[in-house]
């Protein structure tokens, strides 16, 4: 039997200086986990989320960053030729929060 | 003393006749000891189960097999063609790394036994593996050999209205070479059958279909069918000429689940805190360990949770990267399968520790085989029996350890090879069965050992 995941996740985060800290997900797929950063609109980074409830991301890059979380929502194994996955894919789960670095 | 043959047998205080003094005294010995006669000493104390203190056992059974170099058995220092895309990670037991992706298990090694070196000789099907590691035999179809569960049925009967055995969601199904996955309770009997669930619990929708009366069936109309069942099982029982035949059918089972509200409670996960729910996962594997808990809670012996019950076409451990319907690569292993593991397997160890049921629990993940060290053109890792790493806790396992090793490229057993009669053979005795005493029935009703193997001594501290 296939896996059907039902619901959407939902967590909230949110700034202590400029430790992220996030709540339970609930409505958890138990999938993987992450915290996306992006600086100037770009991702500059992706890091596992299920296994601290915080972190401090340490890049000191001046620019203007946002973060929210984002779980693995499974919707099939089909990959194109490059190995990505064809509908599976990572959604947000969480409230963004931003902040500058000067 | 008792007599097999021409051989003294000791027979008191629990120690009933050995392995070894039935192997002394010979075949003809065997045969001579049928098993209405075995009963009969059981009744004279000859087995004495009732000393024997009875554990739980789930087993979470990783269709597809996980590749051990990637998971439980990292090579770091091998080249990159081997040693993969993950990195290591230190755990809670110095000197054991497992793979980056199972972050929560690292924190409860200390509970955990891996084993480095199981491997087996036969040929790299799923369906060798899943025999192997289901019943602790290799068997083709005119010999098939009961499920682990099927033989602690029998050997330990129900407690309550729940079945001995239960198998969760679902039994495993074409995984591409035949139909024997090792999950029956074969010569044993329907009666020792595990109970299949055969629903996905994770979904909103979810009934266990046989707890669930037909529409319109009232619980008169129930027991009314229940008189004509057993009109039925009377004349089947007179009919039968074997003595163990009749005592219990597959109707009376299923009348037993279709009736108790006890039942019913230990299937129903709403009773479960949304909160609970959402440790577990969200899906099948994390629902499926919740209601495990569940079950052993209230008087289930041995729950078996397939994760998958086929290797094609959905995403699962069989990582062979083929660009078909076998295209599970790294990607899977990161986004769902290594993360969806290691969620439900700590949360269901944690609640069972909470609950106090751990150590009255033993928990088994197993698999068929291991994978390939070097990894293929593709980028994914084919079938590889001769090492691979499965891993027990709880009960009287002693956790934070390390069986066996393999060679520095995961490929065959450096020292302390295992193979999978010794992980049955474990398992029952750390749910507290002296498997010198504890015997079930064999082909002519002869009683046999449970598997012919003996327990990995340092499992057990």
């Amino acid at each position: 039997m296939e896996q059907v995941f039902e619901g959407t996740p939902q967590a909230e985060i949110r700034l202590e200086g400029r430790k992220l800290v996030r709540g339970d997900v609930t409505n958890d797929w138990g999938s993987q986990l992450l915290w996306e950063i992006r600086r100037n609109g770009e991702v500059v980074a992706t890091v596992p989320a299920r296994a601290n409830n915080s972190y401090e991301h340490t890049d000191t890059t001046p620019g203007q960053y946002e973060v929210v979380l984002q779980m693995f929502k499974y919707e099939g194994y089909a990959k194109d030729p490059a190995g990505n996955f064809t509908k599976s894919k990572m959604i947000e789960v969480s409230n963004k929060v931003g902040y500058t670095v000067g | 003393m008792f007599h097999v043959g021409h051989e003294k047998v000791p027979m008191c205080s629990g120690h009933g006749p050995t392995r070894r003094s039935f192997l002394q005294a010979g075949s003809a010995g065997l045969a001579a000891l049928s098993l209405p006669t075995w009963m009969s000493l059981e009744s004279q104390g000859a087995v004495n189960l009732a000393d024997q203190k009875i554990r739980n056992c789930i087993t979470i059974f990783l269709v597809g097999s996980p590749g051990q170099v990637d998971t439980w058995d990292m090579k770091p220092e091998a080249p990159a063609q081997i040693r993969g895309k993950f990195t290591p990670i230190d755990t809670n037991v110095p000197g054991i790394q497992i793979c980056e992706h199972f972050p929560q298990m690292a924190r409860m090694m200390d509970k955990v036994a891996l084993i480095r070196s199981l491997h087996h000789k036969t040929g790299a099907s799923h369906e060798n593996g899943q025999r192997w590691m289901m019943t602790g035999h290799e068997f083709n179809a005119d010999s098939m050999k009961p499920h682990s569960g099927s033989v602690i049925s029998k050997v330990f009967g129900n407690r309550g209205t729940l079945p001995a055995s239960i198998v969760l969601p679902g039994k495993i199904g074409n995984t591409g070479a035949g139909p024997l996955h090792g999950q029956t309770a074969a010569h044993l009997g329907s009666a020792h059958e595990p109970f299949v669930l055969g629903a996905d619990p994770a979904k909103s929708d979810f009934k266990v279909v046989d707890l669930a009366p037909p529409a319109g069936q009232t619980e008169f109309r129930l027991n009314a069918r229940r008189q004509l069942l057993g009109q039925i099982d009377e004349v089947q029982r007179k009919a039968e000429t074997e003595p163990e035949a009749g005592r219990d059918t597959a109707y009376a089972r299923a009348f037993n689940l279709l009736t108790s509200p006890e039942a019913k409670q230990a299937f129903d996960l709403t009773q479960e805190t949304p909160k609970q729910q959402d440790r577990y996962g969200r899906n099948t594997l994390g629902q499926s360990c919740l209601m495990a808990r569940r079950l052993v809670e209230r008087g289930c012996r041995y729950v078996t949770i397939n994760h998958f019950d086929t290797v094609f076409n959905l995403s699962c451990w069989d990582m062979h990267a083929d660009g078909g319907g076998l295209n599970n690569t790294y990607a899977d292993y990161e986004r769902l399968l290594c993360p969806q593991f290691d969620w439900a397997f700590t949360a269901l160890i944690e609640d069972l520790e909470y609950r106090g049921l751990l150590k009255d629990t033993v928990v088994c993940v197993l698999s068929e085989m291991g994978r390939t060290p070097t990894i293929n053109p593709r980028g994914g890792r084919d079938h590889h029996t001769t090492a691979w790493t499965n891993f027990l806790c709880g009960g009287s396992i002693k956790g934070g350890q390390a069986i066996g090793s393999t060679d520095k490229t995961g490929s065959v057993p450096q020292n302390n090879p295992i193979e999978p009669p010794q992980v049955l053979a474990s398992i029952y005795h750390a749910m507290g069965i002296d498997l010198e005493t504890t015997m079930m029935p064999g082909p002519g009703n002869r009683p046999i050992r449970l598997v012919e193997a003996e327990p990995i001594d340092q499992l057990f501290g």
